[in-house]
């Protein structure tokens, strides 16, 4: 089945991200440097009426977003290297951000469990954080490791644990639907480095066991392969994952890839996409995001999203 | 060396041969610097680690407040209580004698202040402050709501009699440091994020007018205008890149003040008013200087 990409908003000329569907509306972040721009916001898309607004302004570089179970908005503010809460009353509250007393780096995305644990990853990503103390002078009180990290309950005060022992660009963070998998993009572009879409067993102790390689991107005379930038899974367990660029190898693209390993689809994509997640009534639609700030939608995907919230009957 | 000189002038601000002494340390992020010239002692704000210090000479440092809601900028009142740009707490708050605290602004137009960054008071008991949004953005210096609600960075006018703010200016990405010149004609302003410094006339009712670029501060070293003080004949002192920078009432760079860490702040102390104080991250220096600065607030039966 070929998928039509239809453009919903955009491009705006810098990343959009996040695609989350709260019920409704699609949510989704519009991502630029400066931090102050017009551009750092999360957007939501009415499909009811077609109309794109503003959902929150001056979100200083927020890309991932999540809902928790019980339909709560959480994000990963990269531009001051932590993760929000967006309250119902407008305000948006600081998760804890160190890790054994250390400050952990930039979280890209994120995903909740149903016990209201917040699981990100935390490269260090994007341009470095602006004012205060500068990242050369916040090293030394900073974690030393990139790595996917859990926030053990949704306070400013919860500790925050590391989870990866074996990552060093972890991009995403999926969790399978019966939370016994995680799933972590691992997207290095350093030459040597790994492009590895993996599965974590979480074992009962919640730790992560031994993961498991479903798929690898390679390198070509062009240079390496984007790996994945952005996944969501459907109501099957496939990843649904966003790689790939004009630089090098197969171009923009949407893999479908199953629990154990298979790429059961393959979609080009008309731009770079950062991320995507189901949305629509049914979760029937996939909206997909573009490093050129597009928002896509994509109506008959033939597949139904698995997501924490809401829930679909 | 402690100082580097860019005009001749320069020579009347600093001794070629002066010093920078190291009277605390291990701090985090210090700013806030004020000189009590009442009981003579030193006070400042170490904002990520949430404290407000003190220090008294030959004495040393303790701790006066713990947590202090990441508190910033603070100046004396006429009856010598501290007014506190509450930066994270994104209030302007008072630390009354009897140890309780006042809010005085936390919401403009029915909306959250940003975060409240500088405060001075002027001869007349109106207080000035500074409200850019970095609080909200900056790593480790967040309270408990980090949602910008008011679209633009402002300065405004506290007036403590009725609690009513006016809008003074709104045409900063980070207005910053501020402080009058000698006889309050004149307000400077900085702008960390565009380098330079506006000045503007002090009108009859206080507000200001005929905005001006007053002074740039470019430079390769790190640093930007934050902390501002004048000295007695008007001179600017102005945070920049390398430590302070020191620039005649015409505009003209005199010279640097060289601070080895990131000075966010600063301020003239000691009886007379010829040591200044920085406060630069981790550590509090001070420097003795040649011309005085201008008691931070006026306490009637000081010695000039």
């Amino acid at each position: 089945m070929t998928w039509e990409f239809e453009l919903i908003d955009g491009p705006y000329g810098s990343p959009t991200d996040g695609p989350v569907w709260d019920g409704e509306t699609l949510l989704f972040t519009a991502v630029s440097v400066p931090s102050n721009t017009i551009h750092n916001k999360i957007r939501r898309f009415d499909p009811r009426t077609g109309e794109v607004s503003d959902f929150r302004r001056w979100t200083n570089r927020v890309v991932g977003l999540a809902f928790s179970a019980d339909g709560i908005l959480y994000g990963c503010q990269s531009g001051a290297r932590r993760i929000l809460r967006y309250n119902g009353d407008g305000s948006a509250s600081v998760m804890a951000y160190k890790v054994d007393g250390k400050y952990h780096n930039q979280p890209k995305d994120l995903a909740l469990d149903s016990k209201g644990r917040i699981w990100f990853a935390d490269p260090v990503w994007g341009p470095p954080v602006v004012g205060g103390l500068r990242d050369y002078e916040l090293a030394p009180y900073s974690i030393d490791y990139r790595a996917v990290l859990r926030i053990e309950t949704p306070s400013r005060d919860a500790p925050v644990k590391r989870m990866t022992f074996d990552t060093t660009t972890p991009l995403d963070v999926a969790l399978s639907m019966d939370e016994d998998i995680l799933y972590v993009a691992e997207s290095s572009d350093e030459p040597g480095g790994k492009r590895e879409l993996r599965a974590y067993p979480i074992n009962v102790d919640g730790a992560l066991g031994e993961y498991r390689v479903l798929h690898s991107f390679g390198a070509d005379h062009r240079g390496v392969h984007r790996g994945i930038s952005g996944m969501c899974l459907d109501t099957e367990g496939n990843i649904i994952a966003c790689a790939g660029s004009e630089g090098s190898g197969p171009g923009p693209m949407i893999y479908v890839v199953s629990p154990t390993g298979q790429v059961l689809e393959t979609h080009p994509v008309p731009a770079e996409p950062s991320n995507c997640g189901f949305g629509g009534p049914d979760l029937r639609d996939l909206y997909v995001t573009t490093t050129a700030g597009h928002l896509y939608r994509v109506r008959e995907t033939g597949r139904q999203g698995h997501v924490l919230y809401p829930k679909v009957g | 060396m402690s100082s580097e000189m860019f005009s001749p002038g320069f020579s009347r601000i600093v001794r070629p041969d002066a010093t920078l002494e190291k009277i605390s340390g291990g701090h985090i992020f210090t700013e806030g610097p004020v000189w009590n010239n009442k009981e003579n002692f030193f006070v400042w704000t170490d904002i990520i680690d949430n404290k407000i210090w003190k220090w008294i000479p030959g004495q040393g440092a303790r701790i006066i407040m713990h947590p202090s809601g990441k508190a910033d900028g603070m100046c004396y009142d006429h009856e010598g209580r501290l007014l506190v740009a509450g930066w994270s707490s994104r209030t302007v708050w008072r630390w009354e004698h009897d140890g309780s605290t006042t809010v005085l602004a936390s919401h403009v137009d029915g909306k959250k202040l940003n975060t409240p960054n500088d405060i001075i008071m002027k001869s007349d008991g109106m207080v000035y402050f500074t409200d850019p949004s970095n609080g909200i953005r900056n790593v480790g210096m967040e309270g408990d709501d980090v949602q910008k609600y008011v679209d633009y960075e402002a300065v405004y006018k506290l007036d403590l009699s009725d609690g009513s703010l006016t809008l003074l200016a709104d045409d900063y990405i980070n207005c910053n440091g501020l402080c009058f010149s000698p006889d309050e004609s004149l307000l400077y302003i900085n702008d960390t994020a565009r380098r330079h410094i506006r000045v503007y006339d002090v009108l009859e009712d206080g507000t200001i007018g005929n905005g001006r670029l007053f002074a740039e501060l470019f430079h390769d070293d790190h640093g930007a205008p934050d902390g501002m003080k004048v000295d007695t004949e008007g001179n600017v002192y102005c945070t920049g890149p390398g430590g302070v920078w020191v620039t005649d009432p015409q505009g003209n760079h005199l010279g640097r003040l060289l601070i080895p860490e990131d000075c966010a702040n600063f301020g003239f102390g000691d009886p007379d008013y010829r040591t200044i104080y920085f406060t630069a991250r981790t550590s509090i220096y001070r420097m003795r200087v040649e011309i005085p600065g201008l008691p931070t607030y006026p306490i009637p039966g000081i010695s000039d």
